[in-house]
């Protein structure tokens, strides 16, 4: 009985061939393909070349699993067993499992798919990180590069205005001036972008006055805007906080981006700015800063656009030469410091946009007062020596000008790292001006190998003229032993700063 | 007679073994990527013109592994040349070369093994400077199933080698 329900039942995927030692088939029962009898099993399929290699033993057996078997025009995939049964009789046994390992080839498919796109993106990921690496890089070191020849450019066009002039050549200067300044400008903006992209951008945190920082501001753009005879109104809120606590280097960036912005885009009528108090709550201050002008005003679909680096529309290319950033870099620096901005305009209606930013309020210290220039001079009481050590002939050539007309001072020039120490030693030094650019030379070794040396030539005033303006390498020249950074590019107020503060 | 000669291709899954096989074989190629599951293989006779004999290549394309020590022994039984492949596009696929060719060295000893590196039409000259110490000394082939390039001398001089 058990036979009939075999039979009724029995799954026909499984061929049974029996072959001699040779290879040649005795016998097979053909279920799933005709073999020719005495043939040789070899020619059926490759896969049977294997037996060739095998050493086959006797009452041993050979598995093979997942053997694709294409016959004529049928493919199977099959579990595949060899038994050597008795001198010269072989059982090859062929099941078919088509069905069972076509679903598993679907599933493998999904999952090696899977792993090999993940795999992809990730390496894409890497690139694009390594590339935009690259970009911030390239633009960090070549806002660099460009920092010796503006500071050359501003410093001898400062010079030149102070001597003997005609009209016309100081108007000419004044000319070079303004240009040193844009230039300025948009490589620090596009330094700004490096350092935004990289995550380097991190604001500070000091007490400030906003009132000289304001007057600074309006007495600068005054200048600006009254030469392109355009009216310029400014209003300041009597209840505004004198000192606040807050990152004021970037506050004047965003109110002179700003006013820049205003100065391009307006050819005629006002340009205003209004700096008022909006409430002081929880030790903080909320302030209101409006910049608004009578220019040619922005489209609405536009005003979003306009935040957008490097985004620039028809109306705009056709009005300033500038590069698209100054407005990105004044949001992306609002929204760091918590605040918002806002943009009002209509085409030849003007614009005028708003900014609220919180600062940390802070008492009124007197100590916290800049000294002038003039104040420090005081303190000198006989000539002092400087020693610069700088390659650049244009850095060189700038300071020697600049110390040479404000006089007091003797200055000493040392282009190899190497000379340094002995020099100190060997010579009476009040001050050294030290450049982190020197070819072959790191200022932070120098700075430290001088800060080794015996007490009496240890505490020597080291002032690092620096390219690098990222918080972190300030930091690691503060941490060598530097009195003080004098960022790239500079001009002839911030180096006599310096020079006095530091000196004897 | 015709000698027959055993020839497993191994590495990665979806690193080109397949491909390169099809090249060789039928001198076809094809853009779509299917996985292969156990074993397929497939057969050619070459011409050795060295020494004018002829040498049929029994090519086993393996399933592949991310791990080499995962593949069924039973397939590498007779084995007389091996073919590692790994795909240049994919570091992932050749980051633990050396270990893997330490495991067939190992245990299929004086089997001779090339290495290569597939889908050279999709890196530069750069990229593989870039990582000559990982390839160096052992990458003796780097080929393209896409464009045919080196296909053909990977396996001839494997079969020399064989002969």
């Amino acid at each position: 009985m058990l036979d009939n329900y075999k039979k009724k039942y029995h799954k026909h995927n499984f061929q049974y061939i029996l072959i001699d030692d040779y290879g040649n088939v005795i016998e097979s029962d053909d279920t799933l393909f005709f073999i020719k009898r005495h043939c040789k099993i070899q020619n059926i399929h490759p896969f049977f070349e294997i037996l060739e290699n095998l050493n086959i033993i006797k009452n041993e057996c050979f598995e093979f699993s997942c053997i694709h078997i294409e016959f004529k025009t049928n493919t199977f995939i099959t579990d595949i067993t060899i038994y050597s049964e008795k001198s010269n009789e072989n059982l090859i046994v062929i099941e078919d499992l088509t069905k069972h390992y076509n679903n598993y080839q679907l599933t493998a498919q999904t999952r090696n798919e899977s792993i090999i796109n993940s795999q992809v993106l990730e390496l894409k990921n890497e690139y694009l990180l390594e590339k935009e690496a690259f970009k911030n890089n390239f633009i960090a070191n070549f806002s660099h590069q460009l920092r010796n020849p503006i500071t050359a450019s501003i410093i001898f066009s400062e010079l030149l205005i102070d001597s003997d002039l005609s009209s016309d050549q100081k108007n000419y200067i004044n000319i070079i001036k303004s240009a040193n300044r844009d230039l300025k400008n948009r490589i620090e903006d596009v330094l700004d972008l490096s350092k935004i992209e990289s995550g380097k951008l991190i604001l500070v945190d000091k007490v400030f006055s906003l009132e000289e920082l304001l007057n600074e501001l309006i007495e600068a753009y005054k200048h600006l805007i009254t030469k392109k005879n355009l009216e310029f109104n400014y209003i300041l809120d009597p209840k505004l906080p004198e000192y606040l606590n807050g990152d004021s280097y970037r506050l004047k960036q965003i109110v002179g981006n700003l006013l820049d912005n205003a100065i391009k885009f307006t050819k005629k009528g006002s340009i205003n700015l209004s700096v008022s108090l909006n409430y002081e709550r929880a030790n903080k201050a909320n302030i209101q800063i409006a910049v608004s002008d009578t220019g040619i005003g922005i489209h609405p679909e536009n005003h979003e656009l306009i935040f957008v680096r490097f985004k620039k529309f028809p109306s705009v290319i056709e009005n300033n030469n500038g590069i698209g950033l100054g407005l990105s870099i004044v949001r992306y620096l609002v929204l760091k410091m918590n605040g918002n901005i806002n943009v009002e305009s209509e085409v030849n209606g003007g614009s005028k946009f708003t900014c609220n930013i919180s600062f940390k309020l802070t008492r009124y210290n007197k100590s916290l007062k800049n000294k002038l220039v003039e104040d420090l001079k005081g303190n000198l009481a006989s000539k002092q020596s400087i020693l610069l050590v700088e390659n650049a002939e244009l850095i060189q050539l700038s300071v020697l000008k600049i110390i040479a007309n404000e006089g007091g001072f003797y200055l000493n020039i040392i282009t190899n790292g190497n000379d340094v120490v002995p020099h100190i030693i060997n010579h009476n030094v009040d001050l050294i001006l030290l450049s982190n650019t020197i070819e072959g030379f790191s200022a932070m070794d120098i700075t430290t190998s001088i800060r080794n040396l015996s007490k009496e030539y240890r505490k020597t005033p080291i002032v690092v003229i620096s390219s690098e303006v990222f918080k972190e390498d300030l930091k690691r020249f503060k941490q060598a032993g530097a009195n003080a950074i004098l960022p790239k590019p500079f001009d002839k107020k911030s180096l006599l700063e310096k020079i006095y503060k530091y000196v004897k | 007679m015709i000698t027959s000669k055993k020839i497993v291709l191994i590495g990665h899954f979806g690193v080109g073994k397949t491909s390169l096989i099809r090249r060789f074989v039928e001198n076809t190629f094809s853009e779509d990527y299917k996985v292969t599951i156990g074993v397929h293989i497939s057969k050619k006779t070459i011409e050795i013109s060295d020494n004018k004999t002829s040498v049929s290549l029994v090519i086993w394309d393996l399933e592949g592994q991310d791990d080499i020590k995962k593949t069924r022994t039973s397939y590498l039984l007779g084995t007389h040349g091996f073919i590692y492949v790994f795909d240049l596009s994919r570091p992932e696929t050749f980051k633990n070369l050396k270990s893997e060719l330490s495991f067939l060295s190992e245990n299929y000893k004086n089997i001779p093994v090339k290495v290569v590196g597939n889908k050279v039409d999709l890196v530069n000259k750069a990229y593989l400077t870039q990582h000559t110490g990982t390839f160096k000394p052992l990458v003796e082939f780097f080929v393209s199933a896409k464009t045919g390039s080196r296909v053909e001398s990977l396996f001839s001089k494997l079969a020399r080698e064989l002969f």
